[in-house]
């Protein structure tokens, strides 16, 4: 049995439907994430096993136990929100003691836990500040210490750090990996950041109009996207419909598919034995981190990427031939 | 900034309303302040000598003080669960419910003293359904004792206690209490260590407006018994009304020690809320 | 919240607490207001519970009563009066400061406070003291008062509105497209703030109209206005005093409709 089963979940506000038929099992300890555009309903499933929001149908079983008429306190499950929502009148110490204090734990026992936990999350020096005079990764970190100390069987983040300047998210991606390895807790996050999500999660789930689009690790979603949503969600995707790509490339497709993608770095300039080949004029070329993205215009537009250090410098308005291996050719259903 | 202002054009703007801030509020409350502390022959204390051991006087002080307490308590007592109230209506009702609160708002001093006389006067409303009932405890209620009075003051209360207390409540982030029931907190102790005391500055804030508002009240009561109320404001209009002006530096006396009355009672609030805001 | 649907009736106890004390509030506000609008329609209501018939008879009495029309008049004359002069002397300086002078900001909220903290009772004995010394007639003296009586009204009518908009880059971006200062204000800041300011000076007006200690004291039947008139017929005709309310009730209902109306564009204007 796994230790958190979502299962056909239906949510309704009025006459329009949120989510249909969400199906989710997940394993102890797996960091999984809930990707997807704005609206695709992914907080609503977070509030749903937080019991903040009730479903219109369908079940929540945190280790078997079904969550149905439990209230929020009574759950054990843990939150964190995208504005911190830390306590203003109290300190940092106390708002991570905040859930062990409700327990009504002895002072000392609590003093050494709360201890722990800033250290943790590296603020132990800020203890007896109060929130307002904290930055924006220290108080998510204050409130990321504040849902872990009361050791909830399931810690959910609902965009965490959508509110962050890059740097700091980058950062506070990985502090959130290894914590969460380090303490081996069960973790939902819920993110619209496709990079946020390869770089933390055990599996994704892709969600799009309050359907699972699609499951599975990042490489696996990456690698064969299932669709034509999740090929122009994830990366940066050529998706060509089937009489356009047959076009270009001179050939039939054999598979009954109509749309298909390729991914921007598996198309090269060496021919390589059972490529598909086919020609473009290079018109833009854009440094993007460290790849280049280079725009062509053939029969269809198609982009190129390439590692700065493979150094291809295009020259713009000039015709290239290009090979893709027949396998990164993926059939989108 | 692209255009500054020019300093001619600054005198030009601001000093008509200086001079009328100078010419109605400062220079006839200093006067007042210098001319209490004077006598024909120079600087004296006597007249608040005079004051500070007249009974009646400081009986009025007693009776404003208790009054303008117990009616702001009762007022923010019961607004505080009715804006709890309010809060779970949808927006078109809580439009509606302002839109009352400000009506009521306006209906104080005479209008509002005659309208009990209407229902708690001697053949008012409800002293005749007492009556009838012959619930005589509370038919022989008059509404020209301090019962009376204290029911017109917590009227005019409530919708100012409203107003402030609205925006507020509406400061309690839904997410604090989401994130406090998810620790494991019931409501009850969301409120106790959370709400209130993050309500605290401003309730504390809007007890001070409500005293102020109280002490400084003046035509509901004298509507009501012209002269016999001992309230304070009541002391002073009689002392300078009609052409009897017999002891004006009398009643600017009072009139001054109301004003530091009431100046503490800010002050003191002030102070408490900036010790708690601190860290909000 | 609902997943307090599936707890504890404790908590819907706790609910119906809270509405009754509202109920409770409500009945409370209304009563006397709704009591005295029907005293002004009753033919009689000494012994009875309800009255015993209706009339229009106090209303129209009230109406052919030169004096009352007069203080009405009156009433109307010095309460717009203030109004006007506050509009055309306070706003333009609360705008200069704002926009040119924002550290001293400060002093204005300053003087908003001390006007709470000294009500008319207390300013009616400062203004007498100075100005019975002249010979200035003291209606006017009072006019002055009330100009500064409305400041917090006024102060918080346009600065809720200039809050909502950051007026220094509206101005700086009218001029950099062309506009001259005064057609920057007047196109662009004016409009913007216009509802909310006009809310204020509505409500200064009711709050103004509604004045009596300020006009008794320092003025008395001098002057009589619609307050002051109110006052005398209090003793001495019950019917007719509780016309008058019910004309003030409609006048204070029609204001805080208008004005209602009048925050509600504020708020869409200044929703950015």
């Amino acid at each position: 049995m796994s230790y958190l089963v979502i299962e056909g979940l239906h949510k309704k506000y009025g006459q329009s439907t949120v989510l249909t038929n969400i199906d989710m099992k997940i394993e102890k300890g797996e960091f999984i994430t809930l990707l997807g555009p704005s609206g695709c309903g992914k907080s609503t499933i977070l509030r749903i096993v937080a019991g903040l929001t009730d479903a219109s149908a369908g079940q929540v079983v945190i280790e078997g136990k079904d969550m149905m008429g439990i209230h929020p306190k009574d759950r054990q499950v843990g939150m964190v929100f995208q504005s911190y929502a830390l306590f203003p009148n109290m300190t940092v110490k106390e708002n991570v003691a905040f859930g062990l204090r409700v327990q009504k734990i002895n002072t000392a026992e609590v003093d050494q836990r709360v201890q722990e936990m800033l250290a943790l999350v590296h603020l132990s020096e800020k203890a007896n500040v109060y929130p307002k005079e904290l930055s924006g990764g220290q108080q998510q970190r204050v409130a990321l210490a504040r849902a872990l100390i009361v050791r909830p069987k399931v810690l959910l983040l609902d965009e965490p750090l959508s509110a962050l300047d890059a740097q700091i998210r980058k950062k506070l991606q990985a502090d959130l990996r290894v914590i969460q390895q380090k303490l081996g807790i069960t973790m939902m996050l819920v993110t619209h950041d496709q990079e946020e999500a390869m770089a933390v999660s055990d599996r994704i789930f892709v969600m799009n109009n309050g359907m699972i689009a699609q499951c599975g690790t990042p490489t696996a979603i990456y690698t064969s996207p299932e669709s034509e949503f999740i090929a122009n969600f994830i990366g940066h995707y050529n998706v060509f419909t089937r009489p356009a790509l047959e076009n270009m490339i001179g050939e039939t497709l054999p598979k009954e598919c109509s749309k298909f993608a390729i991914r921007p770095e598996a198309i090269h300039l060496d021919q390589r034995p059972g490529d598909v080949c086919f020609t473009g004029k290079a018109k833009q070329s854009l440094m993007s981190g460290n790849v280049i993205r280079t725009t062509f215009e053939g029969e269809c537009f198609f982009t190129m990427e390439q590692l700065h250090q493979r150094g291809y410098s295009f020259e713009l308005g000039k015709k290239y031939t290009c090979y893709v291996a027949r396998e990164d050719v993926i059939a989108l259903s | 900034m692209i255009v500054l202002i020019s300093k001619r054009q600054t005198v030009a703007w601001l000093s008509p309303f200086l001079v009328l801030v100078l010419l109605f509020f400062l220079v006839p409350l200093l006067y007042m302040l210098i001319t209490s502390f004077q006598n024909s022959d120079g600087f004296t204390l006597a007249h608040y000598q005079s004051v500070l051991t007249n009974d009646y006087i400081l009986q009025g002080f007693k009776n404003s003080i208790t009054l303008s307490v117990i009616s702001a308590v009762i007022a923010l007592i019961v607004t505080l669960f009715a804006v709890y109230a309010i809060m779970r209506f949808s927006e078109p009702v809580r439009e509606k419910i302002l839109i009352l609160t400000n009506l009521t708002s306006n209906f104080s001093g005479i209008p509002l003293a005659f309208a009990f006389i209407v229902l708690l006067g001697n053949s008012g409303l409800f002293t005749l359904l007492f009556d009838q009932w012959g619930i005589d405890a509370l038919s022989s209620f008059s509404l020209y004792s301090w019962g009376g009075l204290l029911l017109i003051y917590i009227y005019f209360q409530l919708p100012l206690s409203l107003m402030l207390l609205y925006p507020i409540y509406d400061g309690i982030q839904q997410q604090w209490k989401e994130a406090a029931a998810l620790l494991g907190a019931s409501t009850w102790q969301f409120w106790v260590r959370i709400g209130v005391p993050v309500m605290l500055p401003g309730i504390v804030g809007t007890f001070s407006v409500l005293f102020a508002n109280a002490m400084g009240a003046y035509a509901s009561a004298y509507a009501l018994t012209n002269s016999s109320y001992n309230l304070v404001a009541i002391r002073i209009g009689s002392l300078i009304q009609g052409d009897i002006f017999a002891q004006p530096e009398l009643a600017s006396a009072i009139a001054v020690i109301l004003a530091v009355t009431m100046v503490t009672a800010m002050l003191l609030s002030e102070w408490s809320i900036s010790k708690t805001r601190r860290k909000l | 919240m609902e997943y307090f649907k599936n707890k504890e009736e404790v908590i819907v106890k706790k609910r119906g607490f809270a509405d009754l004390f509202f109920l409770l509030l409500v009945v409370y506000l209304v009563l006397p207001v709704a009591a005295t609008m029907l005293y002004a329609f009753a033919t009689n209501w000494n012994k009875t519970i309800l009255p015993e018939g209706l009339t229009f008879k106090w209303l129209a009495t009230l109406f052919q009563d030169a004096e009352f029309i007069q203080a009405f008049g009156r009433s109307v004359l010095l309460s717009s009066g203030a109004v006007i002069i506050a509009l055309l002397v306070i706003v333009p300086a609360i705008f200069v400061i704002v926009l040119y002078f924002p550290k001293y900001e400060k002093w204005i909220q300053i003087a908003v406070v001390m006007v709470y903290s000294f009500p008319g009772i207390i300013l009616a004995v400062g203004l007498i003291r100075v100005y019975s010394q002249f010979d200035v007639p003291m209606i006017l003296v009072v006019l002055g008062a009330y100009v500064i009586g409305i400041l917090p009204y006024i102060y918080q009518g346009t600065r809720n509105s200039l809050r909502n908009v950051d007026a220094r880059q509206l101005l700086d971006a009218a001029q950099l497209l062309g506009a001259s200062k005064l057609q920057a204000f007047s196109k662009i800041l004016l409009p913007t703030v216009y509802p909310g300011l006009f809310a204020g000076a509505l409500l200064s007006f009711s709050v103004l109209f509604g004045e009596f200690v300020l006009i008794n004291l320092v003025v008395g039947s001098r002057f009589e206005t619609v307050q002051i008139y109110l006052m005398k017929k209090l003793s001495t005709s019950g019917h007719i005093a509780s016309a008058v309310v019910f004309i003030y009730i409609v006048l204070m209902g029609l204001l805080t409709f208008v004005i209602a109306k009048l925050m509600k564009r504020s708020k869409g204007a200044t929703n950015l």
